[in-house]
């Protein structure tokens, strides 16, 4: 009934006849992440990828399609990412290009950041401090919103129906000609999360409810894109986001704490499109409030970059740019203000067809103190191209660094203004091999070894906790990933599958009787492998999907191991419904299809079998 | 007729069962936690993974984690105290339960599941369980709501009463029908009626009172202060404090052991960021020096005494980035050896 209302309401403001035959898409200018990343290692998810996953988090979407490790506190709760053996404060995390990492907490909440906002994520692996920044450590992930101008007029309801109490609901319009470009989402998510398991914090270890993990988050996208002239062009993005949770106690506990996390996100884009050459300023605003109980944390980033790209000759392309920070932190314990200015650039050098080379420099000060200079060399090299067939080379090297946070700094009591910066250097080489041809085939093999020193830890002192430049860490590790595709007569089929093994230890700990000296990090599987299969055959789609993740140890000096687990998920759709204009995918997934009993990290309770139905309205 | 074949073997199996148990009592193996030592580990803040170790001194024998060993699961909570009273062993954790296990066996018997916020120690009297609790945090983390649970019979159950206390209150001591509060946010000694369960006495004392001991036949209440640590002596008849013993011993953590020949250990910590910790070892009556400095280091953070071995155990929760290790002392502060232990280890209960 509520659906129908909806759909009426849709009906109700679509204008009639349109004369979009005429116009011609043409994506919204954003630069590319990979033009100067030569020799690292770039996944691109697209938006069929992220569909999806719409109604689940990125999280999810990140540790079972890519070797990134999720650290998730159960479901629907704090989710962040751990990129070879580094911890969720070594992911730089870019929204349409801003930072959007909290500058207190210094990493983000996966769990709260929607796909619904999002039309594109390219997860990039590997130090690439001199590329991106600050907090590139072990990775940097960029999420994306896409808009096209000459498309017409575009609207779409969506609604997702689930175990668990899940009721998503998602709206969007849009219009587009050739000089103007808006689009607006609104999203509402909810569930209750009342999953059973079996509570073995309990005496007699019953199976019961989860209770208080209750989960719920609106928000509102708005692109805008102007093509001032054929030289000119203005884009705009805006992501309100606010998300309130019970807070999933760990078993054994009965905690009800309550969070609420409320983001509000604004970018503009500036282009001046030149002779092979194109000038950006951006500027932007992140305002993050969290809400803990009744303890207020916020925190607001303003930004101001410019920067200048520029193709030289064939073999000679260019980059400089500067980029300031104002980041202010109004947190329950102290307030306090950070300005970090940055000037970056990148060469890339094509000596022929075959061989890229590019170099990229960075400097970041903060506060008036120069965090480490980060350079990287990269190289991609076609070592072989057949008929049908290419072999590339890919390495590259650099340095890495994390300007400590400001809670890190100045967390009241405890904070240490004195921390120096974590430094990290890695490098790494792999080969890509392709092939076209009845079966389209691509293999990666990727090898790679990072040094993370100043590793900051919190430590207590008495009943005081103080963060301390404490661990020197030794990463390496082996990432394959392999993408098959070929028809058989109308079935068009694709399989992918992935394997990661990453070994993390500590070189250097508390003092030279550390016990976890030479031991993996706590929550680092060695050992990961995704893998999916999906077909489309006249409209009818379905996929099986599974991934598995190895053994982990709680904690550092590794007594205790979580034992390593693997879930399967199905979905099945059919996208030829259609009505005149209207289109009606629709879509049933199973998650956990055997109803694994896991857990992520120690005591926290995931959700066994779930299903989950979804209905839209394209039009 | 294959009704009354069945009666008559359950009524067969039923005598003979009457008769094994039939035990004098003296016959009865020894469990294997009734000696040696019970080592308490804290565990992590947000794993959730306290639990108890046995060591048998003489041999140096370590067990880890024998609640889970025990039982199957793990012990899900942060291990705050340990109470014995006959046959039980009640674990307190102060992420809202009370787990009830046999001293003997440690096989789980009951618990206190609900109704709990963060309960710190536990007392019993009669046929009643008293759990004194923090109550919940605020919006500035602050405790105003502090209580005793009451519950009904000592295998656990549903929390009945809850008493309003003083702030923060900590130790419980039980004595006839009266129950006492050590109040150490407030400074108070209060004590509670068992049978009405009603407060019936206030009394603010110097210091922060954390912890009642038994000294020969007297009953005594620490309570540090920042500078200086208190002793009461408690009238036992009328809970009036008979004599106040004050030494200046600065930053005693609250955390304490009774040694031999009226010796007291202090665990004392000059806290953030200095953090230079130390044991001071006192006695009452002041028959013998303070040292202030018995023991000293950093990271301490429990402390037992073996009276039998005249052993002094001292803890290092080692930052709490994995398990912490024991570091056992004689009477003069000279190194014994040093065990690794559980993840925070914070206590000790001497068998």
């Amino acid at each position: 009934m509520i659906l129908l209302l909806w759909v009426c309401t849709i009906f109700g403001f679509l204008p009639v006849g349109q004369d979009t035959v005429s116009l011609t898409e043409v994506e919204v200018f954003a630069p590319a992440i990979d033009k100067f990343a030569q020799g690292q290692k770039v996944q691109v998810l697209e938006k069929t990828e992220l569909e999806i996953y719409r109604g689940r988090s990125l999280g999810d979407l990140l540790q079972e399609r890519t070797g990134i490790f999720v650290r998730q506190y159960g479901a629907g709760m704090l989710a962040s990412p751990s990129f070879r053996g580094t911890s969720a404060g070594h992911t730089a995390l870019f929204w349409n290009g801003l930072p959007i990492n909290s500058p207190s907490l210094g990493q983000s909440d996966l769990s709260i950041l929607p796909m619904a906002g999002i039309d594109q994520a390219a997860i990039q692996f590997g130090n690439a401090g001199a590329l991106f920044g600050n907090e590139a450590i072990g990775g940097s992930i960029h999420l994306e919103t896409k808009s096209e101008f000459g498309s017409g007029f575009q609207a779409g309801i969506s609604q997702q129906f689930g175990s668990f109490g899940l009721a998503n609901t998602y709206l969007s319009a849009g219009f587009s000609s050739k000089k103007f470009s808006t689009k607006t989402r609104v999203y509402r998510e909810s569930a209750t999360n009342d999953f059973p398991y079996q509570n073995l914090g309990q005496i007699g270890t019953p199976e019961v409810r989860q209770q208080h993990a209750r989960f719920e988050q609106n928000g509102i996208v708005q692109d805008l894109a102007w093509n001032l002239n054929s030289k000119n062009q203005l884009k705009t993005s805006i992501w309100w986001n606010k998300a309130n949770r019970e807070i999933q106690p760990v078993m054994g506990s009965n905690t009800r704490d309550q969070q609420e996390d409320q983001s509000f996100r604004a970018v503009v884009d500036y282009f001046l499109f030149g002779e092979k050459s194109i000038f950006n300023l951006k500027t932007g605003l992140v305002r993050d409030e969290q809400v803990f109980n009744q303890s207020q944390n916020n925190t607001t980033q303003y930004f101001a970059s410019g920067d200048w790209d520029k193709d030289f000759s064939f073999k000679w392309t260019g980059k400089a740019g500067v980029r300031f920070t104002l980041a202010k932190g109004d947190l329950s314990t102290y307030q306090a203000e950070d300005n970090r200015l940055e000037l970056y650039q990148s060469t890339r050098f094509s000596p022929s067809e075959k061989i890229s080379l590019s170099l990229n420099l960075r400097q970041l000060v903060y506060s008036g103190t120069f965090a480490p200079f980060t350079p990287s060399l990269g190289m991609d090299w076609k070592v072989w191209q057949g008929k049908n067939q290419t072999l590339k080379l890919k390495t590259s090297a650099g340095k890495g660094f994390k300007v400590p946070t400001l809670n890190d700094r100045f967390w009241n009591p405890g904070g240490n203004p004195e921390l120096l910066p974590e430094e990290s250097l890695s490098g790494e080489i792999g080969l890509n091999w392709t092939k076209t041809g009845k079966i389209n085939m691509s293999h990666g093999i990727t090898y790679y070894r990072m040094q993370v020193d100043n590793w900051i830890i919190w430590v207590p002192k008495g009943n005081i906790w103080s963060p301390e430049n404490i661990r020197k860490v030794s990463n390496q590790g082996i990432e394959y990933e392999g993408k098959a595709s070929w028809e058989t007569g109308n079935w068009q089929w694709k399989a992918d599958a992935s394997y990661t093994f990453s070994k993390a230890v500590s070189t250097e700990g508390i003092d030279e009787n550390d016990p976890a000296l030479g031991k993996q990090l706590p929550y680092t599987p060695k050992h990961q492998v995704n893998g999916r299969i999906s077909a489309d055959h006249r409209g009818f789609t379905g996929f099986l999907g599974t991934f598995f993740v190895g053994e982990r140890s709680v904690t550092a000096d590794n007594p205790r191991q979580m034992p390593g687990y693997q879930l399967w998920n199905l979905g099945v759709g059919y996208q030829n419904l259609k009505w005149g204009k209207l289109n009606f995918p629709l879509s049933f997934q199973i998650n956990n299809i055997l109803n694994t009993d896991y857990q992520v990290l120690y005591l926290r309770a995931m959700p066994g079998r779930s299903y989950q139905f979804n209905l839209s309205i394209h039009l | 007729m294959k009704i009354k074949l069945h009666q008559s073997i359950w009524a067969f199996a039923l005598i003979f069962i009457l008769f094994a148990c039939d035990d004098s009592g003296s016959e009865r193996p020894l469990g294997a936690y009734e000696t040696g030592i019970l080592i308490m580990n804290e565990g992590a803040f947000g794993s959730n993974d306290g639990e108890v170790y046995h060591l048998e001194p003489a041999s140096g024998f370590l067990k880890p984690n024998i609640f889970e060993m025990e039982n199957n699961r793990p012990f899900a909570g942060l291990l705050e105290d340990m109470v014995m009273e006959g046959e039980r062993l009640y674990l307190v954790a102060n992420t809202g339960k009370v787990e009830i296990v046999n001293s003997g066996d440690f096989k789980s018997r009951g618990a206190v599941a609900g109704g709990l916020d963060q309960p710190r120690s536990l007392a019993i009297n009669g046929n009643k369980l008293f759990i004194s609790d923090y109550g919940p945090y605020d919006g500035s983390y602050n405790t105003p709501d502090s209580y005793i649970a009451v519950v009904n019979g000592l295998d656990g159950g549903a929390v009945g009463k809850k008493i309003q206390v003083s702030n923060k209150p900590e130790d419980l001591y039980s004595i006839g029908k009266f129950v006492l509060v050590a109040g150490s946010e407030e400074k108070s000694l209060q004590v509670i009626d068992a049978e009405t369960e009603t407060l019936t006495k206030t009394l603010v004392v110097a210091g922060s009172p954390t912890q009642f001991f038994i000294l020969g036949t007297q009953l005594w209440l620490f309570a540090p202060a920042s500078d200086k640590v208190y002793f009461h002596r408690i009238n036992t008849s009328n809970f009036d404090l008979t004599e106040t013993v004050e030494m200046a011993i600065p930053d005693a953590t609250g955390k304490m052991a009774i040694g031999n020949n009226g010796k007291i250990y202090l665990l004392t910590s000059t806290g953030w960021p200095t953090y230079e910790d130390a044991v001071a070892s006192v006695s009452i009556p002041n028959s013998q020096p303070i040292v202030k400095e018995l023991i000293k280091g950093s990271g301490f953070y429990g402390i037992g005494f073996d009276q039998n071995r005249g052993e002094l155990y001292v803890t290092n929760a080692k930052g709490f980035q994995g398990n912490g290790n024991v570091t056992v002392y004689n009477e003069s502060g000279t190194v014994l050896k040093t065990l690794d232990l559980g993840r925070g280890p914070s206590g000790f209960m001497m068998r």
